[in-house]
């Protein structure tokens, strides 16, 4: 039986929100990620941004060289969440083997759905729906497999709807740079055309054996990916392996106490995100960038799973301390991340201890957050920071 | 020194008091074993600063004396003797050993350089019978708490009031209760708390030989000592204060099912096997029989990727259905140190404390927290 899986993506999703409820700055060009005399990056731009050569992840600093006139917006996260979660429940109506990628796209399994439609129609319905309900824009890829319904989704865009028929993906494919892989970066783009491969139809060719010596499991994957071969399932449930946040700051710093702030607040986020999912996580990670870009991550493993802040927080400093003590240079960018995660064991107390608390209060402040704002509630050692973030961070 | 001694006696009183060795220690001459003549006898001691254990044995003393050896190295050489006789020579701080057809040489330390063994002496006095303090110590001691993060939770607290003694202990998940009774009551009434693992050694050596055990506590309350027939241990007490855990056991249940002990093992064994990367997660269903019959508790557990169990045991239940989840190694730890045929389980709800007793005795309690699953 051929499988119907459907990716279905918005089309510049954070911009879109915005101009859904702003009418007066649709049909403009819009840049979600902040000001552009600060640092950071493109989050998203408005396909009128994107005319003027901006792109997702540029430095905004840059954005703002190529279209001055775009209008620059901090962002509202917990609006893209609140549209994330409406969006996804649009397509839960037609199938419950629903995969999220993200908070804009989803794979959607329609096989055996005939009763609602064929997978063309389904995607119609979709895209109506969402234009209707959400005010936003959905474009659809169609195909036999995941790869392909995702390259037919992004190719689609925007407002499109993209359908290859059983038998055409190789076809379909075989043009296309192989960039358009998912999960070609520029690394792996440069060492393709080094070996003389510019398309997927290239790379189609090539056998497999060779694919592996070069590349391992990745270059297996990708010969199969680029003739069109994917099994990978519709999986609803996607369980996180990790959760991390990282911030780069508007001036490369070695200023202790703020570094501090930073990885306070890191952990704050990082802690929230796993007791939101009901972790604890045995291992934490930081990520530090100097300002000459050399990058490292350093890790601590426990013994015993952790999920307060003050234990993400403790892990952190001690491995800044760690690098610093190492290498004193300028830093960029630092990123805390935790890892090794475990479900939250469940056992109920007999008698509290200091420690669980401790995440009792911290769990207590995340309901405040949940229903208040991240920033409703703050520690004292990140009041240096409110400058910093506004209330609606993305860091 | 001069004597001799039966490599028998000499080798069990060695695996008596090394538990009291240190592994590590700053303090080098705790990993040795201190051996002196006391009157007739011959009495070895080693201590870790937290514990004490002395062991005396029947010797034929020719010369006075003392001396301390490493106890791993004496303790090894004994055992691979025959078991003959043994004559022990103390020149200068080189102790000399001769048995059967083997001769040894072991550099020692000077004895008046061993940490003192505490003399507890004042206080509260009392007396338990052997078999009393082993059914205790073993039916509370393993929910103490292993890690040190509440220093109070390691240790068991004994509360002497009269001629009754409690014995409890808890980790933060659960709780073990142990009434029993002293031989000659107490002149006040004391709570102390002893360390679970000095305990723990206690009862490993209490031997049939000893008919009864006297515990001294010091005025202090820092220190106490047990006295055997032949050994003596002295442990540091915890301070502190021990969790008011009477309110921690619930007064009534709202079902309560009595199930066979070895069946409710069984199947608790046998469903952890498919707990183990959950958590150790099993489930109870019980459900009460038609008028008048038995019912009946499934016991089940899941692993995701594995496969799941589901058994069955018989099971007299008062009250409502209920639905209740534990931790696996909970419930077969404390099935495990009950001798009684049944057990009652009794659950008020699925979030509440779990409670086990023996039946037939009313010596005993558990209170074990239950976990929270999705049903």
């Amino acid at each position: 039986m051929v499988r119907s899986i459907l990716h279905v993506d918005l089309d510049a999703f954070f911009v879109s929100v915005e101009q859904a409820l702003v009418p007066e700055i649709r049909n403009k060009p819009v840049i979600v990620g902040g000001r552009p005399d600060r640092r950071g990056v493109v989050a998203s731009a408005s396909y009128e941004a994107r005319a003027f050569g901006v792109r997702s992840a540029m430095p905004l600093s840059k954005a703002y060289k190529l279209c001055p006139r775009a209008i620059f917006l901090q962002g509202h996260f917990h609006l893209y969440r609140d549209f994330s979660s409406r969006f996804m429940e649009i397509m839960a109506d037609f199938s419950p083997e629903l995969e999220p990628g993200g908070l804009d796209e989803a794979y959607l399994d329609v096989m055996g759905c005939d009763a609602i439609g064929s997978p063309r129609e389904i995607a119609t319905k979709i895209r109506g729906r969402v234009k209707q309900e959400l005010q936003l824009v959905a474009s659809v890829g169609i195909a036999g497999c995941k790869v392909v319904a995702k390259i037919a989704s992004d190719l689609s865009k925007p407002d499109g709807l993209l359908e290859i028929a059983p038998g055409e993906e190789k076809r379909f494919l075989a043009p296309l740079p192989v960039a358009r892989l998912p999960g070609v970066g520029g690394k792996t783009e440069q060492a393709l055309k080094k070996m003389g491969i510019k398309t997927i139809g290239q790379l189609a060719m090539v056998p497999v054996e060779n694919m592996k010596l070069r590349f391992g499991t990745y270059g297996v994957m990708l010969h199969h990916h680029a003739n069109g071969i994917d099994d990978r399932k519709v999986a609803p449930y996607d369980e996180v392996k990790s959760i991390s946040r990282e911030t780069t700051f508007e001036h490369d710093t070695l200023d202790q106490r703020f570094l501090e702030a930073i990885l306070w607040r890191l952990s704050e986020r990082v802690g929230f995100d796993l007791r939101s999912q009901d972790k604890r996580a045995r291992t934490v990670g930081l990520k530090l960038r100097y300002a000459d870009f050399e990058t490292i991550t350093r890790r601590l493993t426990f013994k015993a799973a952790i999920a307060s802040n003050e234990a993400i927080f403790d892990a952190a400093v001690q491995l800044l301390g760690q690098a610093l003590d190492r290498k004193r240079k300028l830093v960029r960018l630092v990123g805390v991340g935790v890892s090794n995660l475990v479900s939250d064991a469940k056992q109920l107390n007999l008698i509290v201890s200091e420690l669980q608390r401790r995440e009792l209060v911290n769990k207590a402040v995340d309901r405040v957050r949940k229903k208040y704002g991240f920033t409703s509630i703050q520690a004292g050692r990140t009041f240096a920071l409110k400058d910093t973030f506004s209330d609606n961070e993305s860091a | 020194m001069k004597l001799s001694c039966l490599q028998e006696n000499l080798k069990n009183a060695l695996s008596i008091v090394s538990r009291a060795v240190a592994t590590r220690s700053t303090l080098p001459i705790t990993q040795n074993v201190l051996i002196a003549t006391d009157g007739s006898r011959l009495k070895l001691a080693a201590t870790n600063l937290e514990i004490a254990i002395s062991c005396w044995i029947g010797a034929k003393v020719e010369k006075e004396g003392a001396i301390t050896v490493p106890a791993r190295l004496l303790t090894d050489y004994t055992s691979l003797l025959p078991n003959e006789k043994i004559d022990i020579n103390l020149t200068k701080n080189t102790l000399h050993l001769k048995c059967a057809r083997s001769e040894t040489s072991i550099n020692g330390l000077d004895a008046a350089d061993f940490p003192p063994i505490p003399e507890v002496t004042d206080g509260i006095n009392t007396k338990i019978e052997r078999e009393a303090l082993r059914d205790g110590i073993n039916q509370v001691s393993f929910a103490a708490a292993t890690e040190e993060s509440r220093p109070v939770l390691t240790g068991v607290q004994l509360e002497f009031d009269g001629d009754k003694l409690i014995l409890a202990a808890a980790d933060g998940f659960r709780l073990a209760v142990h009434y029993t009774s002293v031989l000659t009551p107490v002149s006040a009434k004391t709570a102390i708390i002893v360390p679970a693992k000095a305990l723990v050694e206690l009862s490993r050596f209490l031997s049939d030989q000893d008919e009864s055990v006297e515990i001294i506590v010091n005025q202090q309350k820092s220190q106490a000592l047990f006295r055997l027939k032949n050994v003596e241990m002295v442990s540091q007490l915890i301070q502190g204060v021990f969790p008011n855990y009477s309110q921690l056991i619930p007064q009534k249940y709202a079902t309560r099912a009595v199930v066979d002990l070895t069946q409710f093992l069984q199947a608790i064994k046998m469903a952890s096997i498919f707990a183990r990367d959950g958590s150790g997660i099993v489930r109870m269903e019980m459900t009460p029989g038609p008028e008048m019959t038995a019912g009946k508790m499934n016991i089940s557990a899941r692993a995701e990727e594995i496969g799941e169990n589901i058994g069955e045991v018989d099971a007299l239940i008062d009250g409502e259905p209920a639905k209740i989840a534990f931790n696996a190694k909970y419930v077969s730890d404390v099935l495990g140190v009950i001798k009684q045929k049944q057990v009652a389980l009794e659950t008020t709800t699925s979030s509440s404390p779990g409670v086990i007793r023996p039946i037939g005795v009313s010596n005993y309690v558990h209170v074990v927290m239950p976990m929270f699953v999705q049903w």
